[in-house]
């Protein structure tokens, strides 16, 4: 033994937290304060707002970005931007995290079950997600519409119900490494439940990869929540939505760029901030990393 | 102390080799481990030796019941535990424990080494929080830790250290028997020292039965009572460690001592290593495993499987010949390369320090 060891007193000063140890990064840093702010933005947009959403005024229509009371301009509509991106911001997040959360974790049970309970129920729920996996989410979106009427529900449910089948291949594959690990069968020799097994040993190591495409996927999903939106099958017309709003836009990219333009910058701004926590997130988290 | 603890009968794993796209034909079966029998006395070692692919490791993992055995029994103080499961099984659990090879494989990265030795406790309900944190104190001093590594992560530690958290997570439970699975065989030798005579210490005070796992004779002979051969899924000889080293019966048991290496150049040409490799266990040899390999092979021996018999007390063998096979010629009792009687004497040094 060393002579370190030698010593009663840990030599190491404490450790820091996980949002210590997610501050130091600056990227992540910045990250964090970017989805704070956008939250806060979503939350509070009925105070922050200069106008009411769905005020509109023909007179300002198509205004261009730093024009009299409208640094962003106005859509076609003369609806002031800075209004609808704020309100649209709360309907595209409120989505993205649905869908990511409830399909995810959807998704992320069914890999862990398939590949802990691989010889009976790997087969099944891996044919079941091929099956889920050959709709496309358009399809699936038609159908939940075509049911439930269209509305911000059924792009989610549809968002949801895509989400599955891409989660739970992730998962399972993950979780089919580790669960060829020592410490999972040393867990089961100190005779555990199944259940205890899995949430306190094979998921926290699964975790990476969950984190990894969870945030990949949050962007993903509000451009397809958009795509959806533009089929008519999400947010309906005055409701704003980014995705809605962008695709709105399109048609009068030539005369008005900022209508579309802002939008999308404002769903990059948001998907890259999500990103680049996640992956700071996923690192902070895991003990191998810390100093 | 001579309780029987564990006593297996006939134990077997057979794996079916199939194939076929659509209609998955059974087209032959691996048989892993093929009747294996023993016992286990309480606070005694019994080591299981063989080459790598003898089914050593899933014995082990049979007993543990972490594999399904297909055919056989596994006694526990007399309680038939071959099929139980649920409740029941969790409960046996805690009186058998296993440490495993490889220590960087066996913690949990995500969990702290107080998580870690605590979890078995918290999972068969002993003690609140507070004494599972004092127990965690007891063990981490037990096996030669301080008590302020008990916050620290599996990867802050060498794979000697993370040996010995493995050590008290198995022995958190307080169990009877301890399966040890190659314990040394990924450490360092100064480190091994160690590891083996904190095992020998524990089984001390606590009376603990060990199923000891190796293919390093000079840690065999350290620690073991009793030896148990393995040849292709089988147990060809089982002898108190004295006896099968002084007398080998069983051809292989010869074939393996002889392959320790040896200092004495007097020796050369007296050793005749082992031809061919071990047999795919697909398709084993008819009748005696050993006879493609045995330089005494006969005809016998290719037609009619040899059956475990006494040949002495305590001593028994699977050899048709058993009793006539010409006289070793060699002394293996210290038979021993330089290098492992260096290392035992370590062991020895460390023992009385």
């Amino acid at each position: 033994m060393s002579a370190a060891t030698e010593t009663d007193e840990p030599i190491a000063p404490p450790r820091p937290g996980v949002l210590a140890r997610l501050l130091r990064e600056p990227a992540a840093a910045f990250s964090l304060l970017l989805v704070v702010l956008l939250i806060a933005a979503a939350i509070l947009a009925p105070l922050l707002a200069p106008t009411d959403p769905y005020d509109n005024d023909l007179s300002l229509a198509m205004q261009p970005p730093g024009s009299e009371g409208l640094p962003l301009g106005a859509d076609a509509q003369g609806r002031d931007m800075i209004t609808r991106l704020l309100f649209g911001l709360r309907v595209s997040l409120l989505m993205g995290f649905a869908a990511v959360v409830l399909g995810g974790g959807l998704g992320a049970a069914l890999g862990f079950l398939a590949a802990f309970y691989h010889r009976w129920l790997d087969g099944p729920i891996m044919r079941l997600v091929d099956i889920m996996l050959s709709f496309p989410a358009i399809l699936v979106g038609l159908a939940i519409a075509a049911i439930f009427g269209p509305g911000i529900f059924s792009v989610v449910m549809a968002l949801s119900v895509a989400t599955v089948p891409l989660m739970a291949r992730i998962v399972r594959g993950s979780a089919m490494v580790v669960m060829r690990l020592d410490y999972i069968e040393a867990a089961r020799a100190t005779g555990m439940t199944d259940a205890r097994l899995i949430w306190k040993h094979l998921a926290p190591n699964c975790l990476s990869a969950i984190f990894v495409f969870a945030t990949l996927r949050f962007g993903q999903v509000i451009l397809l929540g958009s795509a959806l939106s533009f089929l008519g099958l999400g947010a309906q017309p005055p409701v704003p939505e980014l995705g809605a709003m962008a695709s709105e836009g399109r048609n009068f990219l030539f005369f008005a760029p900022h209508i579309a333009v802002v939008p999308c910058i404002l769903i990059f701004i948001v998907v890259l901030a999500f990103n680049v926590l996640g992956d700071a997130l996923r690192d902070a988290l895991d003990p191998r990393l810390r100093v | 102390m001579s309780e029987t603890l564990l006593e297996v009968n006939g134990l077997a794993k057979h794996y079916p080799v199939r194939k076929g796209l659509i209609v998955a034909k059974q087209v032959g079966t691996v048989r892993a481990v093929d009747g294996v029998s023993f016992s286990l006395k309480r606070g005694e070692t019994l080591a299981l030796v063989g080459e790598s692919g003898c089914g050593k490791s899933t014995t082990a993992r049979l007993v543990l019941r972490l594999i399904e055995p297909s055919a056989g029994t596994i006694r526990f103080e007399g309680v038939d535990v071959t099929r139980i499961s649920g409740a029941a099984q969790r409960a046996m659990r805690r009186r058998m424990q296993i440490v495993f090879q490889d220590p960087y494989a066996s913690l949990n990265p995500r969990l702290t080494v107080a998580e870690t030795i605590a979890e078995p406790m918290l999972v068969h309900g002993i003690g609140d929080a507070a004494s599972r944190r004092k127990r965690v104190e007891e063990l981490l001093s037990l096996v030669g830790l301080r008590s302020f590594h008990a916050q620290r992560y599996p990867h802050e530690f060498s794979g000697g250290q993370r040996q010995r958290i493995g050590i008290a997570r198995a022995l958190a439970v307080q169990p009877d028997l301890v399966v040890c699975d190659e314990p040394v065989s990924a450490l360092d030798v100064s480190i091994q020292a160690q590891v083996v005579n904190l095992l020998k210490d524990l089984q001390r005070r606590f009376g603990l039965a060990y199923l000891f796992i190796a293919h390093d004779l000079a840690v065999v002979k350290h620690v073991a009572d009793r030896v148990a051969v393995m040849y292709l899924g089988q147990i060809v000889e089982v002898a108190g460690k004295r006896d099968l080293f002084a007398a080998p019966r069983h051809p292989y048991t010869r074939a393996l001592l002889a392959a320790i290496p040896h200092p004495d150049p007097q020796r050369r040409g007296q050793v005749k290593p082992l031809g061919g490799d071990l047999p795919s266990p697909l398709n084993p040899p008819s009748g005696c495993r050993f006879h493609t390999r045995c330089p005494f092979a006969q005809e016998r021996c290719r037609k009619e499987a040899p059956a475990l018999r006494q040949l002495a007390p305590g001593h028994e063998a699977a050899c048709h010949f058993a009793e006539t096979l010409p006289a070793v010629g060699l002394d293996f009792t210290g038979g021993l390369s330089e290098a492992a009687t260096k290392r035992l004497a370590l062991y020895a040094k460390a023992r009385a320090a």
